[in-house]
């Protein structure tokens, strides 16, 4: 990408003493913010804390799962609040387990760290803008997510069904949902996706006038960074989908408490309808977390290879087509529900061509290294780490696309294991990738590569251990959404136990990196990565100052990228 | 879980794929041998005795790594696309994408390669790169949508209809073309764990009990070697009907009847579990099928009270008809069934 | 470009920068007063009968507060061209999200009159399901309706032009008259669904109906407000032949509002009742 604005260099000093430009007073800078910055490290802070509490949640269910039988059940439940819990509430404590590790991973760490956080920090950064279109949205954004997150702490602790808080898995199908789920524990759950929804659509209002509309001048969509290009067809999907999960879950607030039938067979609903909105939702919903993480990689990769990105046209209008493509596809979650022969035929071909435009990227991404210069700084090594979880939870994607062998791995842990390979190796391995790129920029201080290299091979262990043998359990049919198994998969779920254990203990080193860089941590400068990095945060200081580019930055025509 | 009797259990189950593979062809041998006097008229009408599982088939292995051996055409077909297309297909891919990262890091870091090139571009590769794929997954897609093709083959006319229904938390099956009756089946009770559903026994308390979590009180008796219509549906929430060594999952859900054809190629005991989650005892609804070659399963039939032949098969039923007048109702059978019902009102 | 050699925290681009506000933060409580103390409200739970009206008033405090606050930036000439344009981009992002949502409410829709139900006794596979005994007569009131709303469209483009043109009386009844023909659809929606021979509740066709229709009304509710607000800054003075985007939005989302009818008048009433008795 020629996008760097080399005399733009100049204007450097001149932020050097806008960092004592007036900043607000601790309340007005962090609850009243209208500060693109200052928004994207609130969404990371917040992503972080999410993220320890859905990884807790899932400690928790890891330690069940460990051998056969209930061990831990009711001492969760009472952890809960609830007092002597009989069995059925016990079990509905996994199911809520499930369902807030689930819902909190996806909407509230994933989501906010990589579009709240960094495309918050990064795309204005990118393209030269001085903060985001709308500055006063963008903060409702935030707020709301933190609602949507406080509503779903509330599910916990109210009636659901046999027990307490939302045990509906974070598909929330009906009727399970509906009838099978009285108390106010599911209207709660509903609410936090309403909320955090319409602040996600709010997000996506601000990403696309930010970008079609502020870019540098010079600066046209072609020569735009691939993270920029990332988070702006991220953001028409969460435009376009998430409007069809709020009427699905709309739905379900009415058939819970006003009498409608929408999902209710006895006055002619259907609850397969529910899965159609919800998938049509869902499946654009895991582009949405990966797709940004693509851009991400992209980035890093060119960086560390000292090499622009290879075939940058291509890059860019693949994740355009896995956009569009992944709004036609999302009945192959549903293969076993009794859809027709010829419905079966279409969406498996459908979804097969996914792995057209995303192998595009991943070979693309190989090339950039290909003849590079390349550095092992830890971000870069996160990102190789990235391509190879990412492949390998893709072609278990295509392998579940085929409709007549999802039918009988489909809701095994087979699917479990695929889809952590594409999020919780693939979109958060992008996000400690994208977290070590950028964490001095943000922070100022550098963090100690050592300890980040300590942790990526850690994770990368740790992560495969616990999920590689999650494709065993599920060819040999084990169900997903059990607390409890037979003895014959007892062994499998141990080692995936005990990887938990050496993830675990990577994210501990995590930590320690961060509190060694902000007390011993090195100044970081304006470019720290050296030649490789040449988008235009790299112009500003670290950290940039509190408003950037109150002079926009001119990009040269280059002529070519 | 803790039953001396389940650990013996386990204990076979462990035992190497291979080493199951031998122990299925044993049985399925002996089987033969007993189908071969069961076929006299004089077949015990009316009686039923449930069948030992073979430890490995049709229920998990342990440690294994695949798919369970496959015990009707489809899954067959389904298998061998997972061994011969689907794993060969990830693995290569997995395996190149690793090698040219491998690759890439020993021939261009910075040490090999001081100095970047700057090509962006070759427009050959790009088209290889996105041709290549096309075509695998044109190969993949082919035998794929054969697949499906065959797999929701509408059963035949005059195939027997079973009838399964998923509950909270456990399934019915009823026999509408038998005299439509019904059979109540529930997970047995875990050893060391809370009763699971009241009045249900311990699993490992009958000889033929298989492993725990997947054994139930009344299993689903089938005809082993005939297409059978399976309906499936549900009562309160969707569940899903699910058997790994049939290749079968089909969801139930309420105010739907989903169809598929059930075919079983060898008597046996094979073990499924509901795939939907459905609530708080998701986990604790298994379902247990038992393939009986027909005879059999006409004799298991009429241990039912309003249990029929019907006409399916006209000699048999001439045959069983009187029969079933006289035949005692099976002890094993007999037990249970009124206190599941009771269990499911709970 | 070149050195400016000025005060750090000068702006030299037209972006509208703003200050630290809490009206986000007072919005959200707003939505989380309103959102929780509906749950209390349908559980009948303590709180239940006053907590979601006073989330709402919240709500509805902090919202004015927030557009009172755009209206004086447009004052403060805050909004350049490139600012306006930002505005337009929004607010066709934001039409856009809307549709997708109706997009949810005509999918259940035609899923159930397309496959009706063959299961469920209410409906007995045929649409207007068995439950219904009579419908709507899509040609009486519904016909009225879809051509007061059409009208409204003439209307609102009429005070547009008027607008352009600096016709200021024109706007105003161009807008009055919008504003009043809004209102009028809005009163004979609430007595059609006062007067409707089905229920609410019960089966898919009441269901679908009222949701849809429903969240149409309240759409048709929210884009009368924006009218209004824009005849009373009309009266106050506001907008110039050049510069008047809120009133460009309320047009645009008012356009919107009707071409959503429309469909749902050929879909719902019009396709989705036939053979069904008119009562
Ligand atoms: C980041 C999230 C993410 C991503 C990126 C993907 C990517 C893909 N997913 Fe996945 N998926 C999920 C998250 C994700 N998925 C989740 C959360 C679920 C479960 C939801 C639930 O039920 O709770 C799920 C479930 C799921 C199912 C349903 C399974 C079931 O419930 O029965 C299916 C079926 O088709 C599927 C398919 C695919 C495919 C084809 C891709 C493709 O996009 C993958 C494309 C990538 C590659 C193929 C690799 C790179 C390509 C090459 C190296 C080129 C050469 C390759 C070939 C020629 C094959 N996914
Ligand atoms: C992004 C999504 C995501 C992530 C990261 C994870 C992470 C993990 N998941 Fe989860 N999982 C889901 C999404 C995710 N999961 C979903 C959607 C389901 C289905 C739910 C349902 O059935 O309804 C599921 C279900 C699920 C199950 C199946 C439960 C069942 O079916 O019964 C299991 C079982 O082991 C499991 C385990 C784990 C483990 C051990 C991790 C560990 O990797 C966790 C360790 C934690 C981390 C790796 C996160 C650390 C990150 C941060 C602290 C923030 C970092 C931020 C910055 C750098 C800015 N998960
Ligand atoms: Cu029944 Cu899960
Ligand atoms: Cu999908």
């Amino acid at each position: 990408m020629a996008t760097t604005a080399d005399h733009f260099q100049g204007h450097v000093d001149d932020h050097g003493h806008a960092d004592h430009d007036h900043k607000p007073a601790f309340f007005a800078r962090w609850f009243m913010s209208t500060n693109h910055k200052d928004i994207g490290t609130m969404y990371l802070i917040f992503a972080i804390f999410a993220g320890i509490i859905g990884g807790a949640f899932s400690g928790m269910m890891r330690i069940e799962l460990a051998e056969p039988g209930i061990q831990y059940l009711d001492t969760f439940a009472k952890w809960f609040g609830a007092v002597n819990p009989d069995f059925n509430s016990s079990l509905h404590v996994w199911n809520v387990l499930i369902t807030a590790h689930g819902l909190i991973m996806v909407f509230f760490m994933v989501m906010p760290a990589i579009i709240g956080g960094f495309g918050n920090w990064f795309v204005p950064l990118m393209i030269g803008a001085p903060d985001m279109a709308f500055p006063r949205m963008n903060n409702i954004s935030f707020w709301l997510t933190v609602a949507g997150f406080c509503s779903l702490l509330c599910s916990a602790f109210v009636p659901g069904g046999t027990g307490l808080g939302a045990g509906t898995g974070w598909t929330v199908y009906a009727p399970l949902s509906t009838t099978g789920s009285p108390g106010p524990a599911v209207d709660f759950g509903i609410f936090a996706l309403h909320l955090s929804g319409a602040g996600s659509i709010m997000g996506a209002i601000n990403f696309i006038t930010t970008i079609f509309n502020m870019r540098a001048p010079g600066m046209t969509m072609h020569k735009m960074p691939l993270f920029v290009w990332s988070v702006l067809v991220t953001a028409f999907l969460l435009l376009l989908s998430l409007p069809v999960l709020a009427a699905a879950i709309t739905m379900l607030l009415t058939d819970r408490n006003f009498g409608t039938t929408f999902f209710d067979p006895s006055g002619g609903g259907d609850p397969v309808l529910y899965q159609h909105l919800f998938w049509f939702f869902g499946h654009p919903e895991v582009y949405i977390m990966i797709l940004p993480g693509f851009g991400i990689v992209s980035q890093i990769i060119s960086t560390f290879s000292k090499k622009p990105v290879f075939g940058y046209l291509g890059m860019a209008y693949a994740m355009v087509a896995i956009g569009v493509v992944g709004f036609i596809v999302w009945a192959h979650h549903m293969y076993a529900t009794g859809m027709s022969v010829n419905t079966k035929m279409y969406f498996t071909a459908a979804t097969m061509v996914i792995a057209v435009p995303t192998g595009v990227k991943i070979f693309s991404w190989i090339a950039t290294m290909w003849g590079g210069s390349i550095e092992f700084k830890s971000p870069m090594v996160w990102a190789i780490g990235f391509i190879f979880l990412f492949t390998v939870g893709g072609v278990t994607g295509v392998y579940l696309a085929n409709g007549g062998i999802d039918d009988v791995v489909h809701d095994t842990y087979f699917v479990v294991a695929h889809f952590h390979y594409v999020l919780s190796l693939g979109a958060v391995t992008a996000l400690f990738a994208g977290f070590y790129y950028w964490f001095p920029k943000m922070s100022g201080r550098m963090h100690s590569e050592l300890l980040a290299h300590i942790h990526f091979w850690i994770f990368f262990v740790g992560v495969n251990m616990i999920f590689f043998p999650m494709h065993f359990l599920g060819l040999q049919g084990m169900p997903r959404r059990y607390p409890d198994y037979a003895e014959a998969y007892a062994h499998w779920n141990k080692v995936a136990t005990d990887g938990y254990m050496v993830m675990a203990f990577s994210l501990v080193i995590w930590f320690i990196n961060i509190i060694y860089a902000y007390t011993a941590g090195k100044k970081a400068e304006a470019n720290y990565w050296g030649e490789g990095a040449t988008t235009l945060e790299w112009t500003l200081s670290s950290p940039p100052p509190f408003h950037q580019f109150e002079t926009l930055p001119v990009i040269e025509d280059a002529g070519h990228h | 879980m803790k039953s001396g009797r389940f650990a013996s259990c386990v204990g076979h189950v462990a035992k190497a794929l291979g080493l199951s593979l031998a122990i299925a062809a044993a049985s399925a041998a002996a089987w033969a041998q007993e189908a071969a006097p069961a076929a006299a008229p004089a077949a015990a009408a009316g009686s039923y005795t449930p069948m030992k599982p073979t430890p490995g088939i049709g229920m998990p292995v342990d440690g294994g790594l695949g798919i369970q051996t496959q015990f009707s055409k489809i899954g067959e077909y389904g298998l061998w696309m997972h061994d011969v297309i689907l794993m060969p297909v990830m693995v290569i891919i997995s395996v190149f994408v690793l090698a040219l990262l491998l690759w890439v890091i020993v021939r261009y870091n910075k040490r090999a390669n001081p100095v970047a090139s700057k090509t962006s571009h070759n427009t050959l590769i790009e088209v290889v790169w996105t041709l290549l794929p096309v075509l695998i997954l044109v190969g993949i897609a082919i035998p794929s949508i054969d697949l499906i093709a065959k797999q929701y083959k509408p059963a035949p006319k005059g195939a027997l209809t079973i009838k399964a229904t998923g509950n909270q938390w456990f399934w019915t099956y009823s026999y509408p073309d038998n005299g439509d009756f019904e059979v109540v089946s529930n997970m047995l009770n875990l050893p060391g764990q809370p009763v699971v559903n009241n009045g249900v026994r311990d699993v490992g308390s009958k000889p033929w009990d298989g492993p725990s979590h997947l054994e139930v009180d009344n299993r689903m008796v089938v005809p082993v070697g005939e297409p059978i219509r399976l309906l499936v549906t549900a009562a309160d929430v969707i569940h899903s009907f699910a058997v790994p060594s049939l290749w079968m999952k089909l969801d139930g859900v309420p105010g739907r009847i989903n169809e598929k054809v059930l075919l079983v190629e060898k008597p046996g005991v094979y073990y499924g579990q509901c795939s939907e989650l459905c609530g708080a005892k998701h986990g604790y609804m298994p379902i247990a099928l038992e393939a009986l070659p027909r005879d059999k399963f006409n004799a298991w039939v009429l241990t039912h009270p309003g249990g029929a032949i019907d006409g399916q098969k006209p000699a048999a039923q001439a045959a069983a008809a009187p029969a079933a007048e006289a035949a005692p109702v099976g002890e094993a059978t007999g037990e249970g069934q009124g206190d599941a019902t009771a269990a499911a009102a709970e | 470009m070149g050195k400016q050699g000025t005060m750090a925290g000068t702006k030299n681009h037209d972006y509208h920068i703003l200050p630290p506000d809490i009206v986000p933060l007072a919005t959200t409580i707003g939505a989380f007063v309103f959102t929780s103390g509906m749950v209390l409200h349908m559980h009948d739970m303590a709180g239940g009968a006053f907590v979601p009206w006073l989330g709402m008033a919240i709500l509805l405090a902090s919202m004015f507060a927030w557009f009172s606050k755009i209206v004086k930036e447009a004052h403060a000439g805050d909004h350049t061209p490139v600012v306006q344009l930002h505005q337009r981009y929004g607010m066709i992002t934001f039409i856009a999200s809307e549709v997708m949502f109706f997009v949810g409410w005509f999918w259940a829709f035609f899923d159930f009159s397309l496959f009706p139900s063959t299961l469920s006794e209410a409906v007995g596979g045929q649409w207007p399901p068995k439950a219904i005994e009579a419908v709507m007569d899509p040609f009486a009131l519904p016909l009225l309706n879809t051509l007061i709303l059409l009208c409204s469209g003439t209307t609102v483009t009429w005070a547009h032009h008027s607008l352009i043109h600096g016709d200021r009386e024109g706007l105003k009844k161009g807008l009055w008259a919008t504003i009043l023909l809004g209102l009028l659809f809005s009163c004979i929606q609430a007595y059609e669904y006062i007067h409707a021979p089905f229920g609410f509740g019960q089966n898919t066709y009441g269901s679908a109906f009222y949701m849809a229709t429903g969240f149409h009304g309240f759409h048709v509710i929210v884009g009368t407000i924006m009218l209004i607000v824009c005849l009373k800054r009309t009266y106050n003075g506001d907008f110039t032949p050049r510069q008047h985007f809120g009133f460009e939005a309320a047009a645009w989302y008012w356009h919107f509002v009707d071409v959503v009818w429309l469909f749902l008048f050929a879909a719902i009433y019009i396709w989705g009742n036939w053979g069904g008795v008119i009562e």
